[in-house]
């Protein structure tokens, strides 16, 4: 088997490991992330690969669709949920800052790293630091729809 | 093809209406979970049933990404889901709960087999108008089971201490 698949499928036990580090009093909050964060990147996974902007060359569910399965729907949710589980709310702004920006480019980084050596993901009319922003922006909506969720304030 | 098109804009139309209008405001969060849950687990299920061959959506959004029609999963089931769960009565008799739950999933697989039946967006290969009522009761129950323990626990949630539910 190619080394491609064996990365995806440690993608799950690496996912589920990941889980445990999220408290249990933020399990609600975690869920609610997960869910939202699924519901942004499948879609926008869905689009950049419809415009042609991105291929996943090795994946799951390879001859239904062309968007990365596990990254979408499974591992970019699980690291959300344990980004807005851990959010340092407490914190002073750099560190809040400094959260984003660590999350965002080890997710980056990686992202780079996959690009050049493996078949997982090649950019074609793609840049990394879209991938960098976006990711951002991901992890921005989710802490906003979060807060709104858990919020005592009124209802929309 | 204009025909599919039109049912789709109509689904994104009706879902939208239909959630504000049918989704009291109070019931708003219940109502987005219960829309991303559902959302989550058809997606999971249609993969592998995309895969295998139990149906297929020829007249599809993003003919090039997937072979999973975007609207019906992604968007119009999930609504109705949504409308459905926080519509639902909790302590009524077992019966009446059956009824209502029967008549959802009902009302969805005959609107899924007419679809199939007059349109292109979902074509049905080993799956029949039967098996879709249990596809679509299978993920109803999942689904609501779900949701279910998330608002279990009502002190773990502040929006239910604030805003108490009557139903």
């Amino acid at each position: 088997m190619r080394i491609e698949y064996w990365l995806l499928l440690s993608a799950y036990p690496i996912g589920m490991a990941i889980l445990f580090f999220i408290p249990k009093n933020k399990i609600r909050l975690a869920v609610v992330a997960f869910l939202f964060t699924q519901l942004i990147t499948f879609l926008l996974g869905l689009v950049v690969v419809e415009l042609g902007l991105l291929q996943y060359p090795v994946r799951f569910f390879a001859s239904i669709n062309r968007a990365s399965f596990t990254y979408e729907y499974f591992f970019l949710p699980v690291i959300c949920a344990l980004f807005n589980a851990r959010y340092p709310s407490n914190r002073s702004t750099l560190i809040q800052c400094g959260y984003y920006i660590g999350y965002t480019s080890i997710l980056t980084i990686s992202e780079i790293l996959f690009e050049k050596y493996t078949d997982l993901i090649k950019y074609i009319n793609w840049e990394w630091y879209i991938t960098w922003v976006t990711v951002c922006l991901t992890f921005y909506l989710t802490r906003i729809l979060s807060l709104w969720f858990f919020s005592k304030g009124k209802v929309l | 093809m204009l025909m599919e098109r039109l049912i789709l804009a109509a689904m994104w139309l009706f879902g939208f209406v239909g959630f504000f209008l049918f989704v009291p405001r109070k019931d708003r969060r219940k109502g987005l979970l219960a829309f991303m849950v559902f959302q989550s687990f058809i997606w999971l299920c249609d993969m592998p049933s995309f895969k295998y061959g139990l149906l297929s959506a020829p007249v599809r959004e993003f003919p090039k990404a997937t072979d999973l029609s975007i609207t019906i999963n992604y968007f119009f089931y999930p609504i109705l889901f949504s409308i459905f769960y926080v519509r639902r009565r909790v302590k009524t008799a077992l019966w009446s709960k059956f009824i209502y739950f029967a008549g959802w999933i009902s009302g969805i697989s005959l609107f899924d087999v007419v679809l199939e039946r007059y349109t292109d967006l979902l074509e049905y290969g080993s799956l029949t108008g039967y098996g879709m009522w249990i596809y679509i009761a299978i993920l109803f129950l999942v689904s609501q089971f779900c949701c279910n323990w998330f608002f279990k626990d009502k002190s773990l949630f502040q929006a239910e201490r604030v805003e108490p539910h009557e139903n």
